[in-house]
């Protein structure tokens, strides 16, 4: 295909898109330049900034919020969503029209399409209101899993789903008249076949559990302050900082060196064995 | 798909109906209760009067929307309309850079090697997998005052001297757009991957060549990547807020800053619940008008729930 | 078909599970020994301390911090009344806060040292009795800028309001709730800082906006931040309290700025602590209170974050800067320095209304 676009016009693709890499990571690359500098708007080279962040306890704890933050939360999302995608794909009627026929879309596109500050403000309230009357959910490391939970179930559903949609529905009848079990039908061909949709419904729950920073801040509470919260305070606070551009710089590289490797490995299995065309 | 569910004895509906509720009833019964009842009673809150210190009570009013239309104790004002307008612009703008990038970026992915593939569309997703804050202040470092990019500007007499490119509209505007990006190009890459080429090589003959040729052959197979895309970019970066944070300085307010703000430094929850209300109007206008569109143009080919 | 990995996808899970429980699980042992969750301006506690205190009590303290007393206000409502169990509110929101029912009355019977305070912070205007607040620390609301950039400007509010003494050099005003600013533009108009109509308060609100449509208008920043980012060199002028200013003189870092009482009026300022209504610690609380008021705490404290003490018992222990007409202003400078009008109800609506329309 790619014989039917002429030279220059790679050539002039190429002229576009590699700047456009270049200044993608631009920026990162200048946050790591002074994660070296001994102090604000200075140039040089020191690991004073490492240090600093070595030496604040607060950082390690944000470190430790953060993931047990992404992982509970991912779980749980995980685990909810597969069984959503794959209770929506096996057993919903398919092109049913109407209304009700369409809520459970209405349920998942929700929380993917709403802006995240109402989706924060939304939770805050919400929270607010429980505790106020029952006395739980106080707002903390819990109420920020609940909403994580909450932007992860969707996409994972929509993953599964996306996965089980390609495959022959027959696949399922037959296993249902050899397993003669909905449970074991589901453990036995579901599961397996789903797998690669899971783990990357999985690591994408992760993913954007990291990424999220203003559902965090709203449905943050005392002593819960996580890694972006943390950057945040801080750059309100103190402007940038060797020590908060030290910071980024470690999770700039612990995403990128995760990144690649996973990528480096689904290639090498792939080229080891051509299995199920995703 | 199949006809099964139409054929079905009444006793196997039932039966199916009960496994959906048990498979797909959690997570549904998960989002319905941590977030649709949520922003119902964030909605609702908009009809209420605000207390003495902002907070909602009886009786129920309108007077909440009429701070948004613009009234306040200073008489009229057009700060909201403004706010709003900004908005919207700083999100159309976004949105159109990040297609004109996309386009090229693409088909030159598509241009290379099947092998390589993967990773130059890695390589353009992975800045977003870092943390939100850190990718948009990462451009305080170019467009702050005494960063690189504003000794360009001041050399070239664009922003005045002493200050800095950020904070300000077009430090915003580059932001949204870095943000957002990979959500145009990866839609718009999964198109482009089921290009029928075949038509390409006939338009050849029936067409001129170069933006002709594009234009006629190519661009209407992607518009369904490029709607979704749109939808993808242009929703969030209407109501970001950290990205008019960190680098507008609260200084040219865009309307997530302007609801964030009744609930934290000036608290009246009334009028920010009215704003979220004008929020999503605009946000769900948006929606079904690019679906309508999307329908119109494409129609959903995707496996979609 | 290949053999099926059910087992591993099983492992999978439930390794999940017990690492999201075995997570979420981590902080309940913190809550087996008493914890003083204490939420505080940034830099506002020695964390020697917060050591020795933890030691006192035999108790875990968990520091959060806030940078304007709006943040607190949000999050005390926001269920943030029983999870804080000591906050730093200033004088002002004290009738706000107590009218709410954000905070609770204090115990005086546990605070022995309740005697050590200087006798004009016992019993106190904006909270007669001392019901539901112990003075922390007190001092001036000024002027800091860089005089390389601005020079020798009159020492007056103009440095922010008037374009001409500053026309070009990046300059910020705080965000807060605007009792600071509004006082500022009143003084600077000829209402006094301490201005209390509405037509007055409207009068300056305009200004403000004027103020911030200038090009040179870097944003709102808060007064401790908006220092951090002078020393940068990032802006050239801003509102800031004395003991800011008095922490970077002492630790060398912003030996070049300068800081002034603007000649129309400013803040006097005290800041407080105050019990939320339903802490889980009060008792704790209370200790703490005790704690900062005891002679010797109260100096460390002032030694480290550079504000001036309102504990008499203190002062003969305070050291450098602290002795200097900056932190005990001559009577010249005391005609200067106004308390905030203490708003609450329906005047406290209106002045909000008014400061949201300034910020949008």
């Amino acid at each position: 295909m790619s014989n039917v676009v002429p030279r220059g016009v790679r050539a002039a693709l190429s002229g576009i898109s590699w700047p456009v890499y270049i200044l993608l990571y631009t920026p990162l690359a200048l946050v790591a330049y002074y994660s070296f500098a001994p102090a604000p708007n200075q140039l040089g080279h020191s690991l004073h900034g490492y240090g600093v962040l070595m030496r604040d306890g607060s950082v390690g704890a944000a470190l430790r919020r953060s993931l047990i933050l992404a992982f509970a939360s991912a779980v749980v999302s995980t685990a909810l969503g597969t069984l959503l995608g794959y209770g929506l794909s096996r057993f919903r009627v398919p092109n049913a029209r109407g209304i009700a026929a369409n809520i459970p879309s209405l349920i998942i596109y929700t929380p993917i399409i709403m802006p995240s500050l109402v989706f924060g403000i939304s939770e805050l309230i919400f929270f607010n209101f429980v505790h106020s009357y029952t006395g739980l959910l106080g707002a903390g490391l819990s109420t920020m899993v609940i909403a994580h939970i909450t932007f992860q179930v969707p996409y994972i559903a929509l993953t599964v789903f996306a996965r089980l949609a390609g495959l022959d529905q027959n696949l399922f009848e037959a296993s249902h008249d050899l397993y003669a079990n909905g449970v074991k039908s589901f453990f036995f061909l579901t599961v397996p076949v789903v797998r690669p949709a899971i783990i990357g419904g999985f690591l994408l729950a992760i993913t954007l559990s990291i990424d999220d920073f203003t559902i965090s801040f709203f449905t943050a509470g005392p002593g819960s302050v996580t890694l972006p919260i943390y950057i945040y305070g801080a750059i309100a606070r103190k402007g940038i900082s060797p020590e908060i551009n030290a910071l980024g710089t470690l999770m700039i590289g612990t995403v990128m060196v995760l990144a690649i490797g996973q990528f480096a490995f689904t290639r090498i299995r792939e080229g080891r064995a051509k299995l199920i065309p995703e | 798909m199949s006809a099964t569910a139409q054929t079905a004895v009444q006793g196997e509906a039932k039966a199916r109906s009960l496994r959906l509720w048990i498979t797909a009833g959690p997570g549904l019964f998960w989002v319905v209760l941590f977030l649709l009842i949520p922003s119902a009673v964030l909605l609702g809150i908009g009809f209420f009067t605000a207390d003495d210190y902002g907070t909602p009570v009886l009786p129920l009013t309108t007077t909440p929307f009429g701070q948004v239309a613009g009234f306040s104790p200073l008489g009229w004002d057009d700060g909201n309309i403004v706010i709003l307008l900004r908005s919207l612009q700083q999100a159309l703008v976004a949105t159109l850079v990040s297609a004109l990038l996309a386009y090229p970026i693409v088909f030159f992915i598509m241009t290379r090697a099947a092998a390589i593939r993967p990773l130059l569309l890695l390589l353009i997703i992975l800045p977003s997998w870092t943390n939100q804050v850190v990718r948009t202040y990462a451009w305080l470092e170019l467009m702050g005052p005494n960063a690189p990019l504003t000794w360009v500007a001041h050399a070239l007499g664009i922003v005045p001297v002493h200050l800095g490119i950020a904070p300000g509209a077009f430090a915003v505007t580059t932001g949204l757009a870095y943000n957002y990006l990979p959500y145009m190009i990866v839609p718009l890459y999964a198109s482009a991957e089921r290009l029928d080429w075949t038509l390409v090589e006939a338009g050849r003959d029936l067409y001129a060549k170069g933006f002709g040729l594009f234009w006629h052959t190519v661009f209407p197979q992607t518009v369904p990547g490029l709607l979704s895309g749109v939808i993808f970019v242009a929703i969030p970066a209407f109501g970001d807020y950290v990205v008019p944070q960190l680098l507008g300085g609260d200084k040219e307010l865009m309307i997530g800053s302007l609801v964030a703000n009744q609930f934290t430094e000036t608290p009246d929850w009334p009028y920010g619940a009215a704003l979220t209300i004008i929020m999503l109007v605009f946000t769900g206008a948006g929606l079904v008008a690019f679906r309508l569109l999307t329908r119109k143009l494409g129609g959903a080919d995707e496996a979609t729930i | 078909m290949k053999t099926l990995p059910l087992p591993r996808a099983i492992k999978f899970l439930a390794a999940g599970f017990l690492l999201a429980g075995a997570g979420l699980a981590v902080p309940k042992p913190a809550q087996a020994i008493p914890t003083l969750n204490l939420f505080i301006w940034s830099d506002y506690i020695d964390p020697d301390l917060v050591k020795s205190f933890e030691k006192q009590c035999n108790c875990k303290l968990v520091e959060t911090d806030y940078e304007s007393n709006a943040e607190l206000v949000a999050k005390l409502k926001a269920g943030g009344d029983s999870q804080y169990d000591v906050v730093v509110p200033s004088s002002y929101e004290i009738p706000q806060l107590s009218e709410e029912g954000l905070i609770q009355p204090i115990d005086h019977s546990k605070l022995t040292n309740f005697k050590n305070l200087i006798t004009t912070f016992q019993n106190p205007s904006y909270d007669p009795g001392n019901k539901y607040s112990i003075p922390y620390q007190w001092g001036t609301t000024g002027i800091v800028y860089d005089p390389s950039k601005i020079k020798d400007p009159a020492h007056s509010w103009s440095i922010l309001f008037d374009p001409k003494v500053n026309p070009s050099y990046p300059f910020v005003l705080p965000k807060g709730e605007g009792y600071d600013q509004i006082g500022a533009a009143c003084a600077y108009l000829g209402y006094g800082f301490a201005c209390s109509e509405k037509s007055q308060w409207i009068a300056a609100a305009k200004l403000i906006i004027q103020t911030k449509k200038r090009p040179n208008f870097a944003g709102f920043v808060e007064e401790t931040p908006a220092r951090d980012q002078m020393k940068n060199g990032l802006i050239a002028v801003s509102m800031a309290f004395n003991g800011d200013i008095g922490q970077c003189y002492a630790d060398g870092t912003c030996k070049k700025l300068v800081y002034f009482l603007p000649k129309e009026g400013t803040e006097r300022w005290v800041d407080t602590m105050a019990i939320p209504a339903h802490a889980a610690n009060p008792q704790l609380a209370l200790e703490f209170i005790n704690f900062i008021l005891d002679a010797k705490n109260g100096a460390q404290l002032s030694n480290f974050n550079q504000y001036a003490t309102p504990n008499q018992a203190a002062l003969p222990m305070v050291q450098g800067i602290l002795k200097t007409e900056m932190f005990t202003p001559t009577p010249d400078d005391d005609k200067l320095l106004h308390f905030v009008n203490s708003l609450k109800g329906a005047e406290f609506k209106t002045f909000n209304g008014i400061w949201t329309s300034v910020l949008q």
